[in-house]
């Protein structure tokens, strides 16, 4: 136990030291500090721009209504004391002119990318017809844009749909009365407090989805920094012949649990930096309180399990190799593992109580990730079903890093060639 | 009458498949000695090694380290400095070589004593404190030595010390070795230098083709493959030498021959002088080079040896 304690300190500092580790560190204040400031600079310096644009109105009506629009708002867009808080529109009217309309486009688009104007839009003379499906076309070289097409499309359909009533001789208001139907509110259950009966608390989008999605994304990352390390500590080692004076003192089994020990210890310091991190950033938002207990007692049991089981994976695949290329191409397979729950997790944020997300947060490999998102989601999984994961995980944790230690006492001193999964099949079987 | 044996080897097998890479070798290296390990590439030495040294189990046959069965109890108390060297390149010499110490149990103030000792002797105390991977090679070679021996250990186990060292660090090297004999220590080295081999060991061993072929004093191998032969200098030269009986074959030095003999030297003597004048005749021990050659040369099954 000593020697295994010796191998994970030294595992742990060299860890502690490496490039992906010292990213894994600062990924988590960066991350913190960058998304408070960027909302922060998103708030206080909104896209203020002129844009000016020209309008083809076949119609012949719609384009002074607008312009008014455009009044309006440029009105609103600008605070009293005169500077702009939000973009402000400045449209003007381009006629035919008896010229065909591909001439008038083209003449636009050049202007466009001469920079003259931002955008131009052809309102075509059918729009107002409620028989034809006529699309108001918005031309530019700026696709990404949003809040000039935005404004365009609210305001001539407004526009439109007044004069389809007026024409149709309805009163507007009126429809709109008629037709208003009642949204639906998504709330919690109404609990029982001390002295009567709590009000529920409306579903929160981001308690419900995202923090869930952050703590599965957090294990992710954390088991991405610390396992496949072992992987490239194991072939170093190989590959300088260091792990043939390593057995000569310690077993080979020893060494392994060394290493593995070392690689959680890490993943447990970097998990309570996120953690911490995390904390931080959710109190900001005023969220301190999705930070349960029994959470964080979750996160870190199950962050150890992961990092065990595929640190042991990772650990046999080194051993079985004899340089970095071989081990790249073992290493798809693992990977793919570790990357499963990835695929699937929205499908479990949907539906977290659904016969796909049990399987899936009862599959070894994925339990660690799945079963905590579930904990993490709304309604809870049941306590059987917990349990049932913890030992199924805690079962293969125990029968892979065996496996591992078999593959590793036989490939340490493998050189030249390495195993294929035949032989790395017949080391576990038979010792 | 024997002092303990620091490493006894009985009837030992080992196979890879359908490869026997040790075959029966039974070897018994005293306490205090400096034992050389011989024998080409591919031989079965480092195999032999590492069943020493526990890495690998014997499939038949007991081997005893420092007094204990149990090899495993043993490896505290053995230091090994590989064929292939490879160091952490990215720890401190410090921090390396507390490491090793400590993984063969020894506490850390009693490991940095062993290390400043031995990088003092070293001549690399200025570069305690540096990564590895700043070493240049042959300092790189030293502080894996050191890695062997940091731990105190009764018995070291060095394979191809000298490979690789200029004739400098050869003799600091050299130096260290005695001096871990002079302090008790048992030595086990494997060399292809058979030079320092023969300067160096007091006992040899050889083993080829997984077999042991020689083992024993250097001077109870060189006198039982001296007899047969002789160097001379005589007029006519190899010429002459290779018509006469009792010669099997003559290695030409030019002035000098050196000629293997499959009769008594003094009857040949007599022949040489009844023949030509002799200037020079000297019955020889040979070299271990030459025996090394002698047995494992590449063509036929070499030569019947003390083991026949």
């Amino acid at each position: 136990m000593h020697r295994i304690f010796i191998v994970a300190t030294s595992e742990f500092l060299t860890l502690v030291r490496t490039k992906a580790f010292l990213i894994g560190v600062f990924m988590m204040p960066v991350f913190v500090g960058g998304s408070i400031a960027l909302q922060k600079i998103t708030m206080e310096r909104p896209d203020t721009e002129r844009r000016s644009f020209a309008v083809i109105d076949m119609t012949g009506v719609l384009y002074e209504p607008l312009a008014r629009a455009a009044e309006v708002w440029n009105r609103v867009a600008t605070s009293p004391a005169g500077t702009p808080v939000a973009g402000t529109f400045d449209p003007s009217r381009v006629d035919l002119a008896g010229r065909p309309a591909e001439v008038v486009r083209l003449e636009l688009s050049d202007r466009v990318r001469r920079g003259e104007i931002f955008a131009f839009v052809e309102i075509p003379a059918s729009v107002l017809d409620p028989q034809v499906d006529a699309p108001i076309r918005y031309y530019s070289n700026h696709p990404a844009h949003e809040a000039l097409p935005r404004f365009l499309e609210e305001m001539l359909a407004r526009e439109i749909v007044n004069r389809r009533f007026e024409a149709a001789s309805l009163d507007r208001a009126m429809v709109d009365q008629l037709t208003r139907t009642p949204p639906v509110d998504s709330l919690g259950l109404v609990e029982r407090s001390g002295t009567g009966i709590t009000q529920a608390a409306g579903v929160d989008k981001l308690r419900t989805f995202a923090i869930p999605g952050a703590f599965m994304l957090a294990m992710f990352l954390l088991v991405m920094t610390s396992s496949p390390q072992l992987l490239n500590s194991v072939i170093e080692e190989k590959m300088s012949r260091i792990s043939e004076v390593l057995v000569a003192s310690v077993t080979p089994f020893q060494l392994m649990m060394g290493k593995l020990l070392g690689s959680v210890a890490v993943s447990l310091l970097l998990g309570f930096i996120y953690l911490s991190g995390g904390y931080a950033l959710a109190a900001y938002w005023g969220y301190g309180g999705v930070l349960t207990p029994g959470l964080v007692i979750a996160f870190l049991f199950y962050l150890v399990l992961a990092v065990l089981l595929f640190g042991s994976m990772f650990i046999a695949i080194g051993a079985a190799c004899t340089d970095l290329k071989d081990a790249q191409n073992m290493m798809t397979p693992a990977m793919i593992l570790v990357m499963f729950p990835l695929f699937m997790w929205v499908a479990v944020l949907r539906a977290p109580d659904s016969g796909l997300a049990l399987a899936i947060s009862l599959f070894p490999p994925s339990t660690p990730f799945i079963m905590l998102l579930r904990i993490a989601l709304q309604p809870p999984p049941p306590l059987w079903q917990i349990l049932l994961s913890a030992i199924l995980v805690g079962v293969t944790v125990v029968l892979a890093v065996w496996a591992a230690g078999r593959i590793f006492r036989a490939g340490l001193l493998l050189h030249g060639k390495a195993a294929t999964p035949r032989e790395m099949l017949r080391w576990i079987t038979t010792g | 009458m024997q002092t303990a044996c620091a490493i006894r080897i009985t009837d030992v097998t080992k196979r890879f498949g359908s490869v026997v890479a040790v075959d029966c070798l039974s070897l018994e290296v005293p306490a205090g000695s400096i034992y050389g390990f011989i024998g080409p590439n591919g031989s079965g030495k480092t195999t032999t090694i590492r069943m020493i040294l526990n890495i690998l189990l014997p499939d038949e046959g007991v081997i005893e380290v420092l007094g204990s069965r149990e090899t495993r109890a043993a490896r505290d108390r053995v230091g090994y400095l590989p064929e292939e060297r490879g160091l952490y390149k990215k720890m401190t010499v410090r921090r390396l070589l507390r490491y090793y110490g400590r993984l063969k149990g020894r506490g850390a103030a009693e490991v940095d004593r062993e290390a400043n000792r031995w990088l003092k002797t070293f001549d690399l105390s200025a570069w305690a404190d540096r990564r590895v991977e700043a070493l240049s090679k042959g300092m790189a070679q030293k502080v894996q030595f050191i890695a062997s021996v940091v731990s105190n250990p009764e018995l070291v186990i060095l394979d191809e010390p000298f490979s690789g060292l200029d004739p400098v660090n050869a003799d600091v090297l050299k130096d260290a070795v005695l001096q871990l004999r002079a302090s008790g220590k048992t030595i086990v080295f494997s060399t292809h230098d058979m030079a320092a081999a023969e300067r160096m060991c007091d006992r040899i061993f050889m083993i080829f083709r997984g077999r042991k072929v020689l083992d024993g004093a250097i001077e109870e191998i060189q006198a039982f493959y001296a007899l047969d032969t002789v160097r001379v200098r005589i007029d006519g030269g190899a010429a002459l030498l290779r018509r006469l009986p009792y010669v099997e074959s003559v290695n030409d030095h030019g002035r000098l021959q050196e000629v293997r003999l499959t009769g008594d030297p003094q009857q040949f003597l007599a022949r040489l002088t009844s023949e030509t004048t002799v200037h020079h005749f000297e019955v020889t021990r040979p070299s271990l080079h030459d025996i090394f050659i002698r047995i494992a040369r590449p063509t036929g099954e070499g030569e019947p040896s003390l083991f026949g």
